[in-house]
C-alpha cells in the first residue's frame, strides 16, 4: 500500500469537557477576569450609593434590623459559633477557590455582623458591599441551610440585608426595573393588559394549526384550576403557553388563564426586599384565582414564582398556607401522567440528566415527583451528584440573573462548581439536562454556552409537548 | 487560702448558679416574648415531630449529611459535648460536694478514668477547635478574639479540674481555682455564644419545622 | 470594660495560676494513719489520710467527744464520747433522717471544722491522697 502518510495530520488530544473546564479557568485567572468582580459598576447601585447619607444609613439599618427583625435573627445572630462548616454548601465559595468571603458566613459577616457591630453606622462603601453581596453573590438557594448544625436560616439574613438594601435605594438597577413594572404594571416585564390577551389568543391561533379544536380559556369561572406563567413567557417564550396549552387540552383539563393582571405569578420583588410590592402582586394573584372561583393555581415550570406564591407572599398577607391551593407543573404533570391522562407517544432517544430548582426541591421536595415524569419520557435519569434535595444552584435564581448584564460575568465565573458537575456529565455521554425552572435554563445556557459544554436544556413541558400521545392533532 | 475557698465555694456558686438559672429562663423568655410578638411565623409552622427527627438526626453522628462530609469534627464535636455535659454531672467531687450541701441530693458518680478521659477529650477538643479556628481560612475569615475567649472560657474548668484530680500543683489552690473557672463557664452560657446550648432547639426545630411541615422536604 | 473582656482576664488569671503552683508537692510517709471503713467495700477514692496524734496536737484538741460525738435518740449527749466505736456502727452508707451517711458524716466531720478554724485540708486532694 502506498505512504499516504503526508497526507495525515497529528491528531491533537481530544479534551474532556472536564478539562475544558478547568482549561477556560485557568485562562480566566490568567486573564484576571475573578479579580474584575471588584469594579463592576451598576448604575442602580452607585447612583444611590453616592445618595446615602450616614444618617438614612443609620436609621434604615436599624429600622430593620431592630423594628421588622425579632427574635429569629437574633437567635441566629448569636447562635452562629462561626464554625465554618456552612461554607462547602456554597457554590459561590466553591466557585472561586474557597474565597471565605463567599462562604455563607463569611457573606453574613461582611453584612449583617457589620450592622449589628456598628449598630447600623456603615459607611456608603460599606453599604455598596452589602448590596452587592447580598444581591449578587447569594441566591438565597437555602442549601447553607442544610449544612449548618443549628440549622441557621442564611437565606433569611441575606434577604434582610436586601431589604435594607432597597430601603436605602441601592438596588442594582436591572431587577428594581423589574420591580418598579410589578408595582406599575403587576407583571414583571411591562406588559400591558390587552397585550397579554393578545398573547393568549395568538398562541391558542398558532395551537390551531396543530389542534383544531384547541382553547385557551381565557378568564373561564368555576374551571378546575387556573394556569400562571411569569411575565417573561408572553414577553418572549410565548412557545410555552402554546405547549402548556396542547398538554392541558390533550389531556382533558377543564382550566382558564385570567384576562385581567393577577396571571403573572413572579416576583422580583420578594428578591429585592420591596415586600410592600410583593404583597401587592400576590394579592392580585390569588384574587385572581378567587374571582375565576377555580379549586386551585397550576403554575409553570418556575423556581422563584413557586417560593413567592408558595411560601413567602402569602406570609406577608397573613395567610399561613397560600389562601388558594397551589401546585408546582413539577407535581401537576406528575399527576397527569400518573393517572395516565398523558402518554409517551414515544421516548426522547437518549438517556438525560435532571437539574433541581432549589425552590421545588428545598422549598417543596418535588424532586421524585419530576424524575418520574422525566422518566417516563426518556430513556433514563443519569443522577448529578450532589443532587435532589442537596443540588447545587444554577445561581441564577434568588434575583441574581435579574441584576442583568453588568453582574453576567461575575455570575458565569462564581458557579463554574456547576459547570464542573455539568461538565462531568457530558464526559458520561449526557448531552441533555431536564429542568423544570426558567431562571436554572437561563444560569445553565450561560454555563453551558461560557464553558463550551454542548448541552442542550429541556423544561419538563418541553418533553411532555414533544413526545406525549395527541389524538385531537391534526397530521 | 481558706477565704478564697470560702469565696468559691459558698457565695460565689450561688451566684453562679443565679446567674446561669436566672439568665437562662431570662434568655428563654425574653426569646418566646419576642416570637410571639414579632415572628408569629415560629410559632404558626412549628412542628414538633419534625422538630424531633432534626434532633436526632443533627446530635446523632453521621446521621446528617454535613456530618458525613466532616467526620474528623462529627467526632470531636460529639465527643466534646458529651463531655462537657457529663463531666459536671457525674464527677465524684461534684456529688460529694452536692450531698453536704443545702440541697442534700446525690446520684450515682461515674468511674474517675471515665471522667478524667472525658474530660481531656474536652480539653483536646479545646485545642482542636483552637488549631481550627488558626488554620482553616473559611473558620479564620469568620473567628474573632472572643470566639478565643469563649474556647479559653470553656477549657479553664477541665484543666484545673484534670491538674486538680491529679494532685498536680498546690491542690486547695488548684480545687478552689477549678471552682471559679467552672463558675465562670455556668454564668456565661446565658450571655454569650455558649447559649447556643439553649437556642440549638429553638433555631434547629423552626428550620426543621418550615422545612418539614411547610416545605415536604427534610433538613439534614 | 466588655464582659468578654472580664471573663478572658478571670480565665487568664486562672490558667496562670495553675501553671505557677503546678509544682510537686512532697509528703512524708511515716506513720500514716488512714481512715478506712470496710463498711464502705469497695473504695472510689484512695482513703484519707490521717495522723491521729499529729493532727490533735496542732489543732489543740483534748476533748475526744469533738470528733467521737455521741447520740441517743438524735440528741448530742454532752459529756460522752464514742472512743473506740466505728463511725459504721452508727452511720450506714446512706443517710437517714438527721443522720448523715457513712461518706458524708466523714467528710462533713473533718471540714465543717477546718472551715470553721480557717485551717486544713478542704479539696479532695488533700485527704485523698493515695495513689
Amino acid at each position: 500500500m502506498a505512504d499516504i502518510a503526508e497526507n495525515t495530520q497529528a491528531a491533537t488530544d481530544a479534551m474532556s469537557y472536564i478539562e475544558r473546564v478547568a482549561a477556560k479557568s485557568a485562562q480566566d485567572k490568567a486573564d484576571g477576569k475573578y479579580a474584575q468582580f471588584a469594579s463592576i459598576k451598576d448604575v442602580g447601585v452607585d447612583d444611590g450609593v453616592a445618595r446615602l447619607t450616614p444618617e438614612r444609613i443609620e436609621k434604615t439599618i436599624n429600622q430593620v434590623l431592630r423594628g421588622e427583625c425579632g427574635a429569629r435573627m437574633r437567635a441566629y445572630v448569636q447562635t452562629c459559633v462561626h464554625c465554618g462548616l456552612c461554607s462547602d454548601a456554597c457554590h459561590h465559595y466553591l466557585s472561586n477557590d474557597k474565597d471565605p468571603k463567599y462562604s455563607p458566613v463569611g457573606k453574613v459577616k461582611r453584612t449583617i455582623w457589620k450592622m449589628l457591630e456598628k449598630q447600623g453606622k456603615l459607611t456608603p462603601a460599606e453599604c455598596r458591599e452589602a448590596v452587592v453581596v447580598s444581591q449578587t453573590e447569594c441566591n438565597l438557594c437555602r442549601r447553607c441551610q442544610q449544612f449548618c448544625p443549628f440549622g441557621i436560616d442564611v437565606a433569611y439574613m441575606i434577604q434582610t440585608v436586601r431589604r435594607i438594601c432597597h430601603k436605602l435605594g441601592i438596588t442594582p438597577q436591572y431587577i428594581q426595573d423589574t420591580c418598579h413594572s410589578h408595582a406599575s404594571t403587576l407583571n414583571q416585564m411591562w406588559v400591558k393588559d390587552d397585550e397579554w390577551v393578545d398573547t393568549l389568543q395568538w398562541q391558542e391561533d398558532e395551537a390551531r394549526d396543530e389542534i383544531p379544536n384547541i382553547r385557551i380559556p381565557v378568564g373561564k369561572v368555576g374551571a378546575d384550576f387556573m394556569y400562571s406563567v411569569i411575565a417573561p413567557e408572553p414577553k418572549f417564550r410565548t412557545h410555552l403557553i402554546y405547549q402548556a396549552a396542547v398538554i392541558f387540552d390533550q389531556a382533558g383539563c377543564d382550566w382558564t388563564m385570567p384576562a385581567t393582571p393577577g396571571w403573572d405569578n413572579s416576583d422580583m420583588a420578594m428578591f429585592t426586599g420591596d415586600f410592600e410590592t410583593m404583597g401587592r402582586i400576590k394579592k392580585a394573584h390569588y384574587e385572581a384565582a378567587q374571582k375565576l372561583r377555580v379549586k386551585k393555581i397550576v403554575m409553570g415550570e418556575c423556581g422563584h414564582a413557586f417560593r413567592s406564591v408558595y411560601d413567602v407572599g402569602n406570609r406577608w398577607l397573613g395567610w399561613k398556607m397560600p389562601p388558594v391551593p397551589m401546585v408546582h407543573s413539577i407535581e401537576f404533570f406528575y399527576e397527569l401522567v400518573k393517572a395516565g391522562r398523558i402518554r409517551p407517544r414515544e421516548l426522547f432517544p437518549e438517556r438525560v440528566t435532571f437539574h433541581d430548582p432549589c425552590n421545588t426541591v428545598r422549598g417543596r421536595g418535588l424532586h421524585e415527583m419530576g424524575r418520574y415524569v422525566a422518566n417516563a419520557f426518556t430513556q433514563g435519569v443519569v443522577e448529578m451528584a450532589p443532587n435532589k434535595v442537596f443540588n447545587i444552584c444554577c445561581n441564577a435564581g434568588g434575583g441574581v440573573i435579574n441584576c442583568g448584564p453588568p453582574w453576567k460575568t461575575k455570575r458565569v465565573l462564581s458557579n463554574r462548581y456547576k459547570a464542573e458537575q455539568l461538565a462531568r456529565m457530558k464526559d458520561q455521554g449526557i448531552n441533555t439536562i431536564i429542568s423544570p425552572c426558567h431562571n436554572c435554563h437561563g444560569g445553565l445556557e450561560d454555563i453551558i454556552h461560557y464553558y463550551g459544554l454542548e448541552m442542550h436544556l429541556m423544561f419538563l413541558g418541553d418533553l411532555l409537548f414533544k413526545y406525549m400521545e395527541k389524538p385531537g392533532a391534526v397530521e | 487560702m481558706h477565704a478564697f475557698y470560702a469565696l468559691v465555694s459558698g457565695p460565689l456558686v450561688w451566684a453562679a448558679f443565679a446567674l446561669f438559672l436566672g439568665g437562662s429562663i431570662w434568655k428563654i423568655a425574653s426569646l418566646m416574648a419576642e416570637t410571639k410578638a414579632k415572628d408569629t411565623y415560629v410559632v404558626e409552622y412549628w412542628s414538633w415531630s419534625h422538630a424531633f427527627a432534626s434532633f436526632v438526626h443533627w446530635l446523632v453522628p453521621f446521621m446528617s449529611t454535613n456530618s458525613r462530609r466532616q467526620p474528623v469534627m462529627t467526632v470531636v464535636t460529639f465527643l466534646f459535648h458529651i463531655g462537657i455535659v457529663l463531666v459536671p454531672l457525674f464527677t465524684l467531687g461534684h456529688l460529694v460536694l452536692l450531698e453536704e450541701s443545702v440541697l442534700g441530693v446525690s446520684w450515682a458518680a461515674l468511674p474517675d478514668s471515665v471522667v478524667d478521659a472525658a474530660a481531656w477529650i474536652v480539653v483536646l477538643g479545646c485545642v482542636y477547635f483552637a488549631w481550627r479556628r488558626l488554620t482553616l481560612p473559611e473558620v479564620r475569615f469568620v473567628t474573632s478574639a472572643a470566639d478565643f475567649v469563649i474556647l479559653l472560657v470553656v477549657a479553664a474548668p477541665f484543666v484545673t479540674g484534670i491538674m486538680a484530680y491529679h494532685g498536680w500543683g498546690d491542690n486547695l489552690l488548684m480545687t478552689s481555682l477549678h471552682m471559679l473557672c467552672g463558675e465562670i463557664m455556668l454564668a456565661a452560657i446565658p450571655f454569650t455564644r455558649l447559649s447556643h446550648m439553649l437556642t440549638f432547639w429553638y433555631t434547629r426545630g423552626y428550620t426543621a419545622s418550615e422545612f418539614g411541615a411547610v416545605r415536604n422536604v427534610y433538613d439534614w | 470594660m466588655h464582659p468578654r473582656h472580664v471573663l478572658a482576664a478571670l480565665a487568664l488569671a486562672a490558667l496562670a495560676a495553675v501553671a505557677l503552683v503546678a509544682a510537686p508537692t512532697a509528703w512524708s510517709q511515716d506513720d500514716i494513719v488512714e481512715l478506712k471503713a470496710e463498711a464502705f467495700g469497695t473504695h472510689l477514692r484512695p482513703a484519707a489520710v490521717f495522723k491521729h496524734d499529729e493532727h490533735n496536737e496542732k489543732a489543740g484538741l483534748d476533748d475526744c467527744a469533738r470528733c467521737h460525738h455521741y447520740y441517743e435518740d438524735g440528741k448530742l449527749v454532752e459529756g460522752q464520747d464514742s472512743v473506740g466505736t466505728p463511725c459504721s456502727d452508727c452511720h450506714a452508707l446512706k443517710g437517714a433522717g438527721g443522720q448523715p451517711g457513712l461518706r458524708e458524716a466523714y467528710h462533713r466531720q473533718c471540714k465543717d471544722c477546718h472551715v470553721e478554724k480557717a485551717a486544713g485540708p478542704l479539696a479532695c486532694g488533700e485527704c485523698h491522697t493515695g495513689s
